[in-house]
């Protein structure tokens, strides 16, 4: 086992600069012939450690956002630094999962999650025992010699964050990967990924269009506006954990995002 | 995936599909008792069958085809085997590359689509002015027709794989050179088989073609030399023993692509 010594929340004194500064970032995509613009004046820090949810309503340019961060898209203009180095393409350090399952249907359950360690060279026997840690982590080392297709929805899904959680990325970047599982699997995932991030001090930058989601897993949520995207709204989440729904506190801080999500 | 789940096949069922072929066979060996069909049009199974043995087990010599299929086969197998090589290997990566990068696209597009109007057995005159009568000329037909499928196929597969496993690819840290072997080809598997196949299977037609052209071995030549013999019993023999031949070249490349690629291997 590799031990992560990044520690969750804390304030770093010694370090300048936030793990992730994101300045004045504006996109344009060429639309029938001119240029519409879906970002414009987006800037945020994030702090290591942090789990911060972005919240905005579907088509305010969140995925666009993510894929910049990821280095899939570059920007118009503006800035993504990552420990100070600006962004300049997809890396291991930035990993995504996605919406969608993006499991390769050739290989089984064990060989997606050691994909990654795989291309670093890393040699069979450390591969197979992280496999097997985080296998289990997820949950679902009775699975590792199944394919993609004999599995469910939420399962995939826990293979994606497994096979990126195994790279130990600088930050965890998320769209919207609960948004077509049932209720119940949805709510299992969220208790998943606490509970990853405490033991694995990961930094997580989470999309959602959903507020209960966000009021659930935030640190810190950053309110999306639309036409064209840009933050907000910086709303620190201080609710202690495990979080209730029940607790009045937190169905005020539903209802307050609801309000704020809609006009 | 536990086989114990899985419904059992019955008898009938296993059986059910030999249905058409043994009816077919019944009629031919009717047809022949009640002397329907002239035995010098289409001498009945029993014949075929005895022309079959001789043809493969007799001892060479002996009558006129006797003990000649290891050597019409081992000719025909050599021409479609290098016909097919060249089309592979020329078309799997040129598709590839066709249906990844849109400028080899638009370079190869338009040319592979004219060469695929015109019809591969109009090739033939040209071939045996070219190459001359035999192997050259052979494998030239089958390489072209083969080509075809297995390029559009390789280059449809490689379009279609879907951009977000490449972008997880490219994120776990794959670079474009491995990202082609690691993921774009597994990917494209199904396509680059189905390719493959049909072009195998359009091989064998190929073969024929090329070698009803007087060369002196193959099973095309074969049948072509019993025409003039008027020995159709060797015609119908040629003909099973081609299409026999030409299955099992299917189930060994079915079957050698699954040994080698685990993409092959799990199709769903
Ligand atoms: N490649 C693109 N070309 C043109 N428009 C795009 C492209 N990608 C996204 N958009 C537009 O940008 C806006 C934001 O999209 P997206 O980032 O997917 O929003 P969200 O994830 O918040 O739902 C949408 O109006 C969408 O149509
Ligand atoms: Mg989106």
């Amino acid at each position: 086992m590799r031990p992560r010594l990044r520690a969750v929340g804390m304030p770093s004194p010694g370090r300048a600069e936030p793990l992730l500064v994101v300045r004045d970032l504006r996109k344009m995509f060429p639309v029938a012939g001119r240029f519409v613009t879906v970002l414009d004046g987006l800037r945020f820090h994030a702090k290591e450690g942090e789990l911060i949810c972005i919240l905005g309503r579907s088509g305010c340019g969140k995925s666009t956002l993510l894929k910049i961060l990821a280095g899939f898209l570059a920007p118009s203009a503006g800035q993504v630094l990552l420990e100070g180095r600006p962004v300049d393409g997809p890396s291991p350090e930035r990993c995504v999962v996605f919406q969608e399952d993006a499991l390769f249907t050739w290989l089984t359950v064990g060989e997606n999650i050691g994909f990654g360690l795989r291309v670093k060279g890393l040699d069979r026997t450390s591969r197979e025992r992280a496999v097997e840690r985080y296998l289990s982590l997820i949950g679902l080392t009775e699975f590792r010699d199944y394919l993609p297709q004999a599995i469910s929805g939420g399962m995939k899904q826990r293979v994606s964050l497994a096979r990126v959680l195994i790279l130990e990325p600088r930050v965890l970047l998320m769209d919207e990967p609960f948004a077509s599982l049932d209720a119940q699997t949805r709510e299992e995932m969220q208790s998943l990924l606490l509970s990853l991030r405490r033991r694995l001090s990961q930094t997580i930058l989470f999309v959602t269009h959903d507020v209960n989601e966000a009021a659930t897993l935030a640190d810190r949520i950053l309110l999306m506006g639309k036409e064209p995207g840009w933050i907000r709204k910086d709303i620190a989440v201080t609710l202690p954990r495990p979080r209730a729904r029940e607790d009045p506190a937190y169905i005020d801080l539903c209802s307050r995002l609801h309000r704020l999500v809609r006009d | 995936m536990t086989g114990d789940m899985r419904p059992r096949r019955g008898v009938a069922s296993t059986l059910f599909p030999w249905l058409i072929p043994a009816l077919a066979l019944l009629a031919w060996v009717l047809a022949g008792r009640l002397e329907l069909i002239p035995a010098y049009l289409f001498p009945p199974p029993g014949d075929v069958g005895q022309a079959a043995l001789r043809y493969v087990f007799g001892s060479p010599g002996e009558t006129p085809y006797a003990g000649r299929f290891l050597q019409d086969a081992g000719a025909s197998l050599l021409r479609v085997g290098c016909g097919f090589f060249l089309a592979v290997a020329f078309g799997i990566p040129l598709g590839v590359l066709s249906g990844r990068l849109a400028p080899v696209q638009g370079l190869l597009g338009a040319t592979v689509n004219g060469l695929r109007a015109v019809p591969g057995i109009s090739w033939l005159p040209l071939a045996m002015v070219w190459f001359g009568i035999g192997m050259g000329t052979t494998v030239f037909l089958v390489a072209l027709a083969a080509f075809f499928p297995v390029y559009l196929n390789a280059a449809a597969g490689a379009r279609g794989v879907d951009p977000l496993l490449l972008q997880a690819g490219a994120m776990m840290g794959v670079r474009r050179f491995r990202g082609t072997f690691a993921i774009l080809l597994p990917a494209a598997m199904p396509h680059i088989m189905t390719g493959l196949r049909l072009g195998l299977g359009l091989s064998w037609a190929y073969l024929v073609l090329g070698e009803l052209t007087g060369v002196p071995d193959g099973l095309g030549a074969v049948i072509m030399d019993a025409r003039m013999q008027g020995r159709i019993d060797i015609i119908v023999v040629g003909m099973i023993l081609i299409a026999v031949m030409g299955r099992g070249s299917d189930l060994l490349l079915t079957s050698s692509l699954r040994l080698c690629f685990k993409s092959a291997r799990r199709l769903s």
